[in-house]
């Protein structure tokens, strides 16, 4: 009965389309009540899920991924992406692609990522004859990357929801190939549709030029190797490397390109508040709600069942990824990973799956959520920047989709592509 | 009526914490019939420490085994159990806490909505380093080590002369790995079961602190029992001490074993050296006189 | 009732911008310290002690904050396919309660903060010093304001009034 009360009222209050922070804290609280608990543990719970340093990395990274669209970083990124790859067949969608790995290498947001390379690149996609679907289905696609390549706080999120005992350092390593092999299939993919519809290329503008684009796109690219090599070398912590990130975008911003004034910041400043506040009260709630699962011991339940449908390790993560894809389509990322971390990753280690390994699955997983409607917030903001419907984008966007498919199959079934990068490093 | 008693800890299935709360949970419903049983929560699922003592004190959980370094803002008591060398030896800290001197500690406890129950082991907490070993006390010179976010570790580490960089369980073995600090301290079983062994490879044998856990129970679920339950879990409670504490003394084993197999190198330093650095920390903690007197006892505990 | 409502309205408009300015002096001020403790850390080899519970503090009061700024200014944060597909009365009826419920739940969120307040006032934060229930005000501010916006928002569904102008599409970001 406690199942179904914690499960029914939230299914039932997200139905009625009220906010996820508030169906999460209100189906706790009714169970509580159920159950005959103080209610007071709902709040406590919901208090120190918020009190969590790593989770600073989440307002930090959205607020670094403002500043870099603000200040003229995001737009050299991707003019020097331009220049590397918009001579191929479908050129535009090509530089999309390698513009959403440029820029998801200084971001950890797919958001931010669909909203900077897809606020420059779709009209420019338009305006050259390339259909605007078309255009949406790339960056939302190719927006997935930015949670795979560092930084990225969802992977800081997960080694949160393990109980902290997976390195962040090693996820952020994981996450490279994948996100290089995600970005790979991707531009195959959007180089056979444009085959077939005949999408024009650019000219190549010439070493020189590619070379000046270069120049003035380093202090972006420098961020990458910033980023990643201040957390490999233990300069700071993946969770500071967010902060660092603000820091960095904010003085290029301001003293190297100059395109960031006091206007623009508060921008960026009430920008970062607006979208973030809602987010980790999210994870508060997700944290009482979490609670209540683990003192009904839902684990248990869910260890049972999913060994009941098999011991062979193949199927069982067959099963996950399932799982995943379904709850992926009416969850959000963050309450998703808090939620189903601490349910699913005690199953999948028992059959021998590496905690490190099923980090990289469960992000690309959620990740591929945010594509699929009714809640997928990327192809939301992706529509929204190309002026179309989700009903539009949906029609062509089936080819992107067994790409990235295809994609989380390999990662899923080839460890390797994960934990050989981290295994370097040891 | 049944009751069933939740009773939540941090560490895994197999931990002999987790394993004494079992078995005191046994001998509860051996001597009830059935009517009390205990269940234990453990691997932190129902929060961390902080958490599940506030839990324990509104009753929302019954029971709670935890180490007494949490309570030191809470339970002045406690502060004088983690002062370090203050034991000579595990041998002085059983007598102490079996002693009258850990009744009162855990008589303390109800002040603040707690029933304590019994102390556990907890081990020798040593130094391990990633790159520099420790041998003597200038080695700790300017080191970065990892501290549990406490007043107490902070002026501990300040007082061997490291840097004290408190930090989340949950990072220091990234941490360890990439350098952000150079060391951490702690017992041989968390030490292995952690794996920061992997990457903090020389564990120099300090043995600065031999903190005690300790197991309380909510005033509240406790207030509900009848006073024959209530003795029942009292001495069930010490009896699981017992068995805590060769649990303790096999897994101290394994884990070093382990770790030695793991390629460790294990230090010995002279102990003196480092209590002597101590002085600061009793200066700055031990200031009203009754936990002067309170020191004093237990310094005086053959 | 329509002229209550319309007596508050620039009470409340000033409270929510007022929080969201709060909210972000948070987030900057949280960037400060957080970048000078990697500074210390590394450059001082003197890692501050307050620096990781005193971000955790501003970021209490900026979740809190910004989500009482979100409950009043945005139309819908929630899942609506449902919702549309429904007829008007009955989307109706659906935001009433919502709404009815997110007022509620900040009402009992101020109450068991205050609670929770009370009971860990006893003890005390480490390194900051402070008194533990320090800790839950957020909760308590963030509750109230969660509560007083869910209601004009309720009131504006009820009345059929002007829905207050969201100053920007809120995101769930991801
Ligand atoms: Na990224
Ligand atoms: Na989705």
């Amino acid at each position: 009965m406690a199942y179904t009360i914690l499960f029914g009222s939230f299914t039932l209050l997200m139905a009625i389309g009220m906010p996820i922070a508030f169906c999460l804290g209100i189906a706790s609280l009714a169970t509580v009540l159920y159950l005959g608990l103080p209610p007071i543990v709902v709040f406590q719970q919901l208090n120190s899920g918020m009190n969590v340093f790593a989770m600073m990395a989440i307002p930090f990274f959205i607020f670094a991924g403002d500043l870099m669209v603000r200040g003229g970083i995001a737009g050299r990124l991707v003019r020097f992406a331009a220049g590397l790859v918009g001579h191929l067949r479908g050129g535009l969608g090509q530089v999309n692609i390698v513009a959403s790995t440029l820029f998801g290498g200084i971001s950890g947001s797919a958001v931010a990522d669909a909203s900077a390379v897809g606020g420059l690149m779709i009209p420019q996609m338009a305006a050259r004859g390339y259909d605007r679907s078309y255009a949406v289905n790339v960056t939302v696609n190719a927006a997935i990357i930015a949670l795979m390549i560092p930084p990225s706080h969802n992977m800081i999120l997960y080694s949160i929801a393990a109980g902290g005992n997976v390195s962040v350092a090693d996820l952020f390593t994981a996450g490279v190939v994948p996100g290089i092999l995600l970005a790979l299939a991707l531009m195959v993919t959007a180089y056979v549709v444009a085959r077939r519809r005949g999408y024009p290329s650019e000219p190549f503008p010439g070493l020189a030029n590619l070379l000046v684009h270069l120049v003035t796109a380093l202090p972006g690219i420098l961020l990458i190797g910033i980023i990643f090599g201040g957390v490999r070398s233990g300069i700071f912590t993946a969770t500071e490397s967010s902060c660092i990130a603000v820091l960095y975008a904010f003085l290029v911003a301001m003293l190297v390109y100059r395109e960031l004034d006091w206007a623009g910041f508060v921008e960026a400043v009430m920008g970062a508040v607006r979208t973030t506040a809602m987010v980790l009260l999210v994870i508060g709630t997700a944290a009482s709600f979490a609670w209540l699962m683990a003192f009904l011991q839902v684990q248990q339940l869910m260890i049972g069942a999913i060994g009941a449908i098999s011991d062979n390790p193949i199927i069982i993560l067959l099963v996950i990824n399932i799982i995943l894809l379904l709850l992926g389509t009416f969850m959000d990322m963050a309450p998703m990973v808090i939620i189903s971390t601490p349910v699913l990753l005690p199953v999948v280690k028992a059959f021998g799956v590496d905690p490190v390994h099923f980090g990289v699955v469960m992000i690309l997983n959620a990740g591929i959520g945010l594509n699929t409607p009714p809640v997928g917030t990327v192809l939301f903001v992706g529509c929204a920047v190309g002026g179309i419907s989700i009903r539009e984008a949906m029609r062509t966007i089936w080819p992107f989709f067994g790409a990235s498919i295809a994609v989380l199959m390999l990662v899923t079934y080839i460890p390797a592509l994960s934990l050989w990068l981290p295994s370097l490093f040891r | 009526q049944q009751v069933t008693l939740r009773s939540a800890d941090i560490h895994p299935d197999g931990y002999p914490t987790v394993e004494a709360v079992k078995y005191m949970g046994d001998l509860v419903s051996q001597q009830t019939s059935g009517r009390i049983k205990i269940q234990v929560m453990n691997n932190s699922v129902l929060g961390s420490e902080k958490d599940t003592i506030e839990q324990t004190r509104f009753g929302v959980i019954d029971l709670n085994r935890v180490n007494t370094a949490p309570f030191n803002n809470l339970v002045k008591e406690t502060v004088v159990l983690g002062l370090p060398f203050l034991f000579r030896s595990t041998d002085h800290m059983h007598q102490v806490v079996d002693g009258p001197i850990g009744d009162e500690i855990l008589k303390a406890f109800e002040a603040h909505g707690l029933v304590g129950l019994a102390f556990y082991d907890s081990g020798a907490r040593s130094f391990y380093t990633t790159k520099k070993p420790i041998e003597k006390l200038a080695d700790l010179k300017g080191m970065k080590i990892r501290v549990q976010q406490s007043d107490l570790w902070i002026a501990m580490m300040q007082a061997f002369g490291a840097n004290p960089t408190p930090m989340p369980f949950g990072e220091v073995y990234s941490s360890l790995e990439t350098g952000v600090v150079d060391g951490a301290e702690n017992n041989w079983p968390s030490y292995e079961s952690s794996r920061h062994f992997e990457v903090a490879k020389n564990f120099s044998m300090t043995e600065h602190s031999l903190t005690p856990e300790v197991l309380v129970m909510s005033k509240i679920s406790w207030d509900k029992l009848k006073p024959e339950d209530q003795a029942i879990l009292r001495k069930a409670a010490k009896e699981s001490v017992v068995k805590m504490r060769q649990l303790w003394q096999a897994r101290e084993k394994t884990s070093e074993d382990k770790v030695r197999a793991g390629g460790v190198k294990v230090i010995s330093v002279n102990k003196q050296e480092f209590a002597d650095a101590m002085k600061p920390v009793y200066d700055k903690f031990v200031t009203d006189a009754k936990m002067k007197d309170l020191v004093a006892r237990i310094q005086a505990v053959k | 009732m329509k002229n209550i409502l319309k007596a508050v309205r620039p009470l409340l408009a000033l409270l929510s911008r007022l929080s969201l300015y709060l909210a972000g002096i948070g987030i900057v001020t949280m960037t400060l310290i957080v970048g000078w403790q990697v500074f210390a850390r590394y450059i001082l080899n003197d890692t501050p002690s307050w620096s990781e519970p005193l971000s955790l503090v501003l970021m209490s009061w900026f979740i809190l904050l910004g989500a009482a700024v979100g409950v009043r200014e945005s139309g819908h944060l929630g899942l609506d396919i449902v919702r549309y597909a429904m007829p008007k009365p009955i989307q109706r009826a659906m935001d009433i309660t919502s709404m009815a419920l997110v007022s509620a739940f900040g009402g009992f969120m101020a109450y068991y903060g205050i609670l929770l307040a009370r009971g860990t006032w006893t003890a005390t934060i480490p390194v900051l010093g402070w008194p533990g229930g320090v800790d839950f005000f957020p909760l308590i501010v963030g509750g109230i304001m969660i509560a007083l916006f869910g209601l004009e928002r309720l009131a504006d569904i009820i009345l059929e009034t002007e829905h207050t102008p969201s100053e920007a599409d809120m995101l769930e970001v991801v």
